[in-house]
């Protein structure tokens, strides 16, 4: 007989208050995440449009695209080296893009990461010969479409759209050209660019043995990548935070009640231990209704953040996840299950003489 | 046959200047099939020898058999397992679960301690049930039942288990006369009918003729 459930369902309204503030705390975690992903996913698309690729950066660079310089020969001796399949250059720089239609007015115009590059990807397809891929997100932005000419650089250079790809944005869309015509376009903004023949970061296709760093490169994963970039630091950190204070909360909120309730069932307790029941046998009762209360917040807070979400203004950077809502789970879980142990010593300590009185 | 032998038990709350001795070199020997009702005046010790022969309290020496076994050796763990398959109590709050039936007031013993409610179990609580003249009051919770009927339902759970002993803490308190009577009746038949030991915690005169034996408690001694 499962005493945890039938007391649920029988006197649902004494759980009603916990499993609406857990639900509550739910819907918080859930949009704190959303928001988490969505400013991460955001900024790093044109990374992790490289995923399963390395990343050769100038050693003093720190990762940091902008700041590195890879030069011909580096390029050859990595094109050389044992295990590698291809090699191709990565160059980006901020300028603006536009239409003739929309002008060439600064409100017109977007900002916009333009890339150069050679390796095509999952994401990506082949660099074009003539033209560029373009973020979905511009496409949203500027109303263009396969054929139309994007105007980029402070020159308005024309390209035509060759194709869209969806997430690889990186803060602003991006747009993806040949590095020759990423060098034509630019030309005239000579001093950002990296000199003729090297890039700023040089892109790895490798076995699964690995790559072997020359002297002065410095080889990382996408993941490590991403983790280098300042934003995603700063994001990161500050919303972990505030999702670890969520799930404290959360976990404050169900020992206080389970503490409550235990000092409410001192002389149900002690009767159960009169008739034969051991401190495991309680225990059980308690951390069967903490994780049924927990399932419960966990369906409704997620469905509840979903309708909450579908109100927001659609701009906002605001992702769910599936591994996000996975986390939210059972870390909603594991928390209520350690808040209801808090009364362990308590229920421990309850003499089956009190039954007698 | 003794089911209860306690030999010597004393009991002794408290340290030093606040000590207080609650019983003092208590013998006693209860029979099955006999019913001992157990008087004295409030702090007498009646209810510490109750608690203490059901395996709820240590003496603080002394010892005490139910059925052969000796209890002051067994662990508390032990001692758990041995209240459920041992010992009846019916409380005098009686002190049923509030949530569940009356049913699963009596099927909740077998389910302690790693126990598990088999069609074995379900059976003896109907029987318990409609031998206790509850047999259709067994879908309703304790709060749709009177105070008599929430009483038989203790006993029921009491005797679910097939306990070698049955201790009551005063039975008739919350009940009129009549029903009182009807209680100790049942309380009787069930000692008498099942072969077992009973002992009755009572300061209620008017049932005295119910029980095979009267024990006075005063200060910790049997008079």
């Amino acid at each position: 007989m499962n005493l945890a459930i039938k007391e649920l369902r029988r006197t649902p309204g004494r759980f009603l208050p916990v499993t609406s503030a857990m639900t509550l705390l739910v819907v918080l975690l859930t949009v704190l995440g959303g928001f988490l992903d969505g400013l991460e996913l955001s900024q790093t698309g044109s990374y992790r449009a490289h995923e399963g690729k390395s990343w050769a950066f100038s050693a003093p660079s720190e990762l940091q695209v902008r700041r590195s310089v890879i030069d011909a020969n580096t390029r050859a001796e990595l094109t050389d080296s044992e295990g590698v399949i291809a090699v191709g250059q990565l160059s980006q720089v901020t300028t603006t893009a536009g239409t003739e239609e929309a002008g060439l007015d600064a409100d017109a115009l977007r900002d916009v990461v333009f890339l150069g590059y050679e390796l095509a990807t999952g994401v990506l397809p082949e660099p074009p010969v003539e033209g560029v891929v373009v973020d979905q997100a511009l496409s949203d932005l500027l109303a263009i479409d396969i054929g139309d000419d994007l105007l980029i650089g402070p020159n308005a250079e024309p390209l035509e759209i060759t194709a869209f790809v969806n997430d690889v944005s990186q803060g602003s869309p991006t747009v993806w050209a040949s590095t020759e015509s990423w060098r034509a376009v630019l030309g005239v903004m000579a001093t950002d660019l990296p000199p003729e023949g090297a890039s700023q970061v040089l892109i790895i296709e490798a076995d699964s043995s690995g790559v072997l760093a020359p002297a002065g490169v410095q080889i990382a994963d996408t993941d490590e990548v991403i983790g280098a970039l300042a934003t995603v630091q700063q994001q990161s950190s500050t919303f972990s935070g505030i999702i670890g204070v969520t799930f404290v909360v959360t976990l404050i909120v169900v020992a206080l009640f389970f503490a409550l309730l235990t000092l409410e069932r001192i002389l149900q307790y002690a009767v159960l231990k009169a008739i034969g029941a051991n401190t495991r046998d309680l225990l059980k009762t308690l951390v069967t209704q903490a994780a049924a209360i927990s399932t419960v917040a966990v369906v409704v807070g997620i469905a509840l953040s979903f309708i909450f979400i579908a109100f927001l203004p659609p701009d906002l950077p605001l992702r769910i996840e599936p591994y996000r809502l996975v986390v939210i789970a059972i870390g909603t879980l594991v928390t209520a299950l350690l808040g209801s142990l808090f009364t362990f010593r308590r229920i421990n300590r309850i003499d089956p003489a009190e039954a007698i009185g | 046959m003794n089911t209860l032998v306690v030999d010597q038990v004393s009991k002794i709350y408290g340290e030093g200047d606040q000590q207080v001795k609650a019983l003092d070199q208590v013998s006693l020997e209860v029979a099955s099939d006999e019913l001992l009702l157990l008087m004295g005046p409030s702090g007498s010790g009646k209810t510490t020898l109750l608690t203490i022969s059901g395996a709820l309290l240590r003496p603080t020496d002394g010892s005490i058999q139910v059925g052969g076994s000796e209890l002051t050796k067994l662990d508390d763990k032990e001692l758990s397992k041995f209240r459920n398959d041992k010992i009846g109590f019916v409380f005098q709050a009686v002190n049923l679960i509030p949530f569940l039936t009356a049913r699963e007031n009596l099927l909740v013993v077998r389910s302690l301690g790693g126990g598990k409610v088999d069609a074995g179990a379900k059976k003896r609580a109907e029987e318990l049930l409609d031998e206790l003249g509850l047999g259709s009051k067994g879908d309703n919770l304790p709060s749709q039942l009177s105070g008599g009927q929430q009483q038989r339902v203790a006993i029921g759970r009491a005797l679910m288990n097939e306990p070698a002993m049955l201790l009551i803490d005063e039975p008739t308190s919350a009940l009129d006369s009549e029903l009182g009577r009807q209680v100790m009746e049942l309380i009787r038949d069930e000692v008498k009918n099942r072969d077992i030991a009973g002992i009755v915690v009572t300061h209620d005169e008017r049932v005295l003729d119910f029980g095979d034996r009267i024990v006075e408690m005063v200060d910790g001694k049997i008079t």
